[in-house]
């Protein structure tokens, strides 16, 4: 998926996103028209509520600290691959750990709408909608938007 | 039923070879088609609504179209996934209905793309970074080595919040410093909400053609620059998903 940019290899430039990105790119975003023949299609405000939901959790803290204590390891050399929960995304997630929340919504919705869909993905979806165990965190409001015009 | 799945609007003179193959919203054999009226086009495809929208692949085919358009250089308004009206007509009378803010909005943003930048802190060096720069973290760290770990239950959850707030604050210089750095190379600048994950953000940046390699120098150097510490993905061309509604805005009143 991740193709090196013709200018240099430090940044990557994914030539098509992945869905956590396709979803963060475009849930919510794009203008609403309104058209007095618009068709409404249960599922999709739910969708995009269920992207949005944030929810705080001790576990969460807990994670972290775990993370920062088993920091020592790797000053003394050992990879670590492997720490346990939330930083362990960090490193290899990217984009794709940042909107698991919003996949694991959309996977819900259309599952309980249409028995079936949710579970077939295919490799690459696989991946990525792979369920983790990682508890949101922090809401804040979802309003800012720093535009500089 | 059959409805009329709208990606969005792009200029009249567009032709619909780059897209009409590409898989459909709903469903991938449909052909993506245009829709005219006077100097705009729709772009769409048919669907049936016996199911609602939302799978993996609806989502990716809404942007895939938008996306090669953007590519080609053509505007495109990117309207909100899952727009879907009764019909052709009922297509055509949204860009009668709004013509001239289509028109308007199109014009701003000819020649000019989206880019979105991920940048994510690597997990070690920003919980060092963080251990380095907060002595009192770092010691909270060392008490709760002492303590068995029945007893240090609060300690733990004090430590990992101090280090949650931590990396959202370097989260955020790092968006900051981004922003400073790349945003005299666009015509405008976006910072998508703050998501769960706290060593990660989205920005993302309306870049003119012409501007286009020196902002992607100027992307590239600083993922020189943060080698091993943040990770920078560069998105795009994409279409103007985050900045479609101010170019709408700025026309008054939104059709």
């Amino acid at each position: 998926m991740t193709v090196a940019s013709q200018s240099g290899q430090y940044m990557e430039r994914p030539s098509s996103g992945g869905l956590a990105d396709v979803v963060g790119l475009i849930l919510d975003k794009g203008l609403v028209v309104d058209v007095y023949a618009r068709v409404s299609l249960v599922g999709i405000e739910i969708l995009t509520i269920d992207a949005r939901v944030v929810v705080a959790s001790v576990d969460t803290y807990l994670r972290f600290a775990e993370a920062v204590n088993r920091l020592d390891i790797a000053r003394s050399g050992t990879e670590t691959r492997g720490l346990p929960g939330l930083m362990e995304e960090v490193s290899e997630g990217g984009a794709q750990s940042k909107t698991k929340g919003a996949l694991e919504g959309v996977k819900e919705v259309v599952g309980n709408i249409l028995p079936g869909v949710g579970d077939e993905e295919d490799e690459e979806d696989e991946e990525e909608l792979e369920p983790e165990e990682r508890p949101r965190q922090r809401s804040r409001p979802t309003s800012r938007k720093d535009r500089g015009r | 039923m059959v409805s009329c799945y709208v990606y969005g609007v792009v200029p009249g003179e567009q032709t619909s070879t780059e897209v009409e193959d590409l898989p459909a919203v709903a469903n991938a054999q449909e052909k993506i088609s245009l829709i005219r009226h006077r100097k705009l086009a729709a772009v769409v495809s048919d669907m049936s609504t016996e199911r609602p929208l939302g799978t993996p692949e609806d989502l990716r085919a809404h942007a895939r179209v938008l996306d090669t358009l953007a590519a080609t250089d053509t505007p495109v308004l990117p309207l909100r996934f899952g727009t879907v009206v009764k019909d052709a007509q009922s297509a055509g009378r949204m860009l009668a209905d709004g013509y001239d803010h289509f028109m308007a909005a199109l014009e701003r943003l000819q020649g000019y793309a989206q880019f979105t930048l991920n940048a994510q802190y690597i997990q070690d060096a920003v919980l060092r970074e963080v251990l380095d720069e907060r002595p009192e973290i770092n010691q909270l760290r060392e008490e709760i080595k002492s303590l068995p770990e029945e007893a240090s239950y609060y300690q733990r959850i004090q430590l990992g919040q101090l280090v949650t707030e931590a990396v959202s604050s370097k989260r955020d210089m790092a968006s900051a410093e981004i922003q400073q750095y790349l945003a005299p190379l666009a015509a405008s600048t976006a910072t998508s909400p703050p998501t769960a994950d706290e060593a990660a953000v989205d920005l993302s940046f309306l870049v003119k053609h012409t501007q286009r390699a020196a902002f992607e120098q100027a992307a590239e150097d600083l993922a020189r620059r943060w080698h091993g510490r943040i990770r920078l993905r560069l998105l795009g061309p994409l279409a103007p998903y985050d900045f479609v509604a101010d170019a709408m805005a700025d026309t008054g009143e939104v059709p």
